[in-house]
């Protein structure tokens, strides 16, 4: 079987094209595409010019997918597409498309839970049998665990992301977004070495962000306006170099211990980070540590699939449809809140 | 502090806090869980057992955080313990802290945690075929108990933050001794304060108590209809308790449900 | 009566401690004298015993002071000077000379001495010594003893256990423990000065 996957919750436009050839053989990828849409330095994406990104986009993403899979309509099973979680006019862009297509083309669609897109495609890729899986992304932060037909959440960020945390953090340093502002505070963060005291917040399995994004704003603030600060303990310059090591050295530390928490409360070694928070090589080494200390390993993907990208929205879409499940043209709405354990994951034992 | 099984298949050694390195009384492991070692050991003579916690360093962790996060916590959980003991709350009593090395030694609780009597007590009952529902009038004053001292505590201004019933004990009351202390008789002492925090929001006391009433139904699921026991005897344990209980209400609907915004 | 030698847990063979404790103390001003000049003969902790409630307060003091000795944290001058500040709820440390260390109005003295590998004492020398120079009667470091001592409102004043919920402050919920009451109520004041010390400071 094949399906084709669109995703577009946030700035990320992807098309995807997997392949199921056979029950026992590992999925192919026929193509997999992405457009996104970058805002300027100092700015964070607004849905309604998202939407329009994503608007003028899809077809021609679409076609190149088809194109590089060497898929015609006739080759393809279903339409997946992103039901929710997500930003609003974004995910409505995307999901008017696919009734589009399904129109179109007469192909059942397949609403699907943007993060179990992430989690499957991630076990797929890394081959991962029941790891726990901590998902961070700008919008999303879960430790999650597969119990009984459902990923169920063990523990979460209780006000942002720590995408959204570094994102943000990015903004007021006015640091680029291209490719990804979380990827250049990543970039700056390799320079830094000065470990600045900042609010440390994990509650049991849970988290926040919003603290210490409080606090790092302030130190930019002031760094901004006096240059010549100096680190106390050290005595030496501080930099946004520095800023940016503290900080992820910080929500890193705290994302580690809340998914070391699930493990030892699930009994589990192997941990599958997602998400694309997840890309960040700081974080693999941190939970790689921490992993191997117990016995264990951390599993990761690389850009391609960390990052948003239809080809995950493909893949949980065609092992949901494999099971008989189809969303109704009625039914095609999309959400901005869906929760990741609402989903009935019947393609597991 | 649960036991951590998946660590008999981890391939390195327990980490040893230093003044365990020296030889004397051998420690004894207890609990492995994934924040700190639990040992039983001695404070001062070898006639005085104590418990050693000791919170090894996290190696993913840069080590000025990791430092200062253990000290922090170290110094917290003590700080709630000498305030819980102080104002009369039964809980183990601090001897001895070294926050920058990481090791806390508190009193030895003799006895058994709830969870195990609790379900020893329950299998008993079943074999000799009570049904549920009879009148227990041993259980119920177990729950009562609870409810009185998670209620003394709250009354304090401390939140436990890991309410389970592996975190509360039966310690046996010398003046009982004779009679052979029967399986749920004893005094409750709360142990594990980790993840304590000094609060007086109706918010934390209340998920609080709503994490050990999940405890209890997913461990104990024969008792969970008792758990109105603890909430009854919790209600009248400090002024105000009963606006927690309403709040009890609302953090149950609102559970595992907090939205995502995608 | 004779110096004890005592073995505390955890502390190695190498770090012995000797223990001495003295009643009717005549010539408490000249061993204070000693002490402020910093003769080196008297390298000891010379411990108002009025505010020690038990062997085990007193011990937790030189436990705590060797571990910071052993670690390389000490805050006061020596070993000795540390043990006298490690019986303080505080970080004060003049301010627990004051409290605990000997004063001119000392009557019951206790003198502890820590022999290192850097600077060893043995046993008969330090008895040797403290009998010529402690004017005054050597009793038996025990609970007994100290008991007798104790000057309890100053103690409680000193670790602010002066509430009404009382020391074993459990409620009426408790009437299952047995008469002795006293016994019941000196030990949880030991519990409770046991984790003041350990704190010392870090409270809010």
């Amino acid at each position: 079987m094949i399906s084709i996957g669109l995703e577009g919750s946030a700035n990320k436009l992807g098309v995807g094209i997997i392949s199921h050839p056979h029950p026992n053989k590992p999925a192919q990828i026929l193509s997999n595409i992405r457009h996104t849409f970058i805002s300027p330095p100092g700015e964070g994406f607004l849905p309604k010019d998202t939407a329009m990104h994503h608007r003028s986009w899809v077809v021609r993403l679409v076609k190149q997918a088809m194109a590089e899979a060497g898929v015609s309509i006739a080759d393809i099973d279903c339409i997946c597409y992103t039901k929710g979680p997500g930003m609003g006019a974004p995910l409505q862009s995307v999901a008017i498309t696919a009734r589009m297509l399904s129109v179109l083309w007469q192909k059942e669609l397949v609403g699907v839970n943007h993060c179990v897109g992430h989690i499957e495609m991630g076990r797929e890729i890394t081959g991962a049998q029941n790891p726990v899986v901590l998902y961070v992304s700008g919008g999303n932060t879960q430790v999650i665990a597969y119990a009984e037909h459902r990923y169920r959440i063990f523990g979460e960020a209780l006000d942002i992301a720590v995408g959204n945390c570094l994102d943000r953090f990015a903004r007021t340093l006015e640091i680029s977004n291209d490719p990804a502002p979380g990827y250049n505070v990543e970039q700056l963060a390799k320079k830094g070495k000065i470990l600045l005291d900042l609010p440390y917040a994990v509650k049991g399995m849970d988290c926040s962000f919003s603290g210490i994004l409080a606090s790092i704003d302030l130190l930019a603030g002031e760094l901004k306006a006096n240059p010549d600060k100096r680190d106390p303990i050290t005595g030496e310059l501080i930099t946004t170099a520095d800023l940016c090591f503290s900080l992820q050295e910080t929500v890193y530390a705290m994302l580690v211990e809340i998914t070391e928490r699930a493990m030892a409360h699930v009994g589990s070694s192997q941990v599958l980070i997602v998400g694309g928070v997840g890309c960040n090589e700081r974080l693999q080494e941190m939970m790689g540590l921490m992993a191997r200390d117990r016995g264990g390993s951390v599993y990761a993907t690389d850009e391609r699939f960390c990052i948003d990208n239809g080809i995950m929205i493909a893949q949980a879409g065609l092992l949901a449809y494999e099971t008989g499940f189809t969303t109704p043209l009625e039914e095609s709405t999309c959400t901005q809140r869906f929760r990741t354990d609402e989903v009935f994951v019947k393609w597991r034992d | 502090m649960e036991v951590d099984t998946s660590l008999s298949q981890s391939s390195s050694p327990v980490p040893l806090p230093l003044i365990l390195q020296r030889p004397s009384v051998p420690a004894i492991l207890i609990a492995q869980g994934a924040e700190a070692l639990l040992f039983r050991s001695t404070y001062l003579l070898p006639s005085l057992p104590c418990a050693l916690k000791y919170r090894p360093s996290k190696p993913y962790r840069h080590p000025t955080l990791d430092l200062r996060l253990t000290k922090h916590r170290i110094l917290s959980e003590a700080r709630v313990l000498t305030k819980c003991r102080r104002e009369g709350v039964p809980v183990p009593g601090v001897y001895a802290l070294d926050e920058g090395a990481g090791w806390m030694m508190i009193e030895w609780v003799d006895g058994e945690v709830v969870r195990i009597r609790l379900n020893e007590w329950l299998s008993r009952r079943a074999q000799e075929g009570v049904p549920q529902g009879v009148e227990d009038g041993k259980l119920v004053g177990l729950m009562r108990r609870i409810g009185s001292a998670v209620g003394r505590m709250h009354g304090v201004g401390v939140v436990h933050g890991d309410l389970t019933t592996s975190n509360l004990m039966l310690r046996p009351v010398p003046a009982e001794g004779v009679n052979g202390g029967g399986m749920l008789d004893g005094e409750i002492v709360l142990i594990d304060f980790g993840l304590a925090s000094q609060s007086t929001q109706d918010e934390d006391r209340a998920v609080d108590l709503y994490v050990l009433e999940r405890a209890f139904g997913s461990t104990h699921s024969k008792a969970e209809s008792l758990f109105t026991e603890v909430l009854g005897a919790y209600e009248k344990s400090f002024k105000g308790a009963n606006i927690v209980l309403k709040k009890l209400e609302e953090v149950r609907m609102r559970g595992r449900k907090r939205s995502m915004l995608g | 009566m004779a110096l004890e030698c005592i073995n505390l847990e955890h502390v190695p063979a190498s770090h012995t401690i000797h223990a001495a404790l003295f009643q009717n103390i005549k010539n408490a001003s000249f061993l204070h004298q000693q002490l402020l000049a910093g003769n080196t003969e008297f390298e000891y902790a010379l411990i108002d015993a009025s505010v020690i409630i038990s062997r085990l307060h007193a011990l937790a003091a030189i436990y705590r002071a060797v571990n910071d000795l052993l670690g390389n944290k000490l805050r006061s001058r020596n070993v000795h000077s540390e043990i006298v500040f490690s019986l303080s709820p505080n970080n004060n440390i003049a301010e627990s000379f004051r409290r605990f260390g000997i004063s001119p109005e000392t009557t019951s003295l206790l003198v502890i001495k820590v022999s290192t590998p850097s600077s060893p004492a043995a046993g008969e020398d330090i008895q040797s010594h403290l009998s010529k120079v402690v004017d005054g009667e050597q009793v038996d470091f025990s609970d007994g003893v100290l008991r007798a001592m104790t000057d309890m409102v100053r103690v409680k004043k000193i670790y602010k256990l002066n509430y009404s919920s009382g020391v074993n402050g459990r409620g009426k919920e408790n009437a299952v423990y047995g008469s002795d009451r006293t016994s019941q109520d000196s030990k949880e004041l030991e519990m409770l000065i046991l984790g003041s010390m350990a704190l010392r400071g870090a409270t809010n």
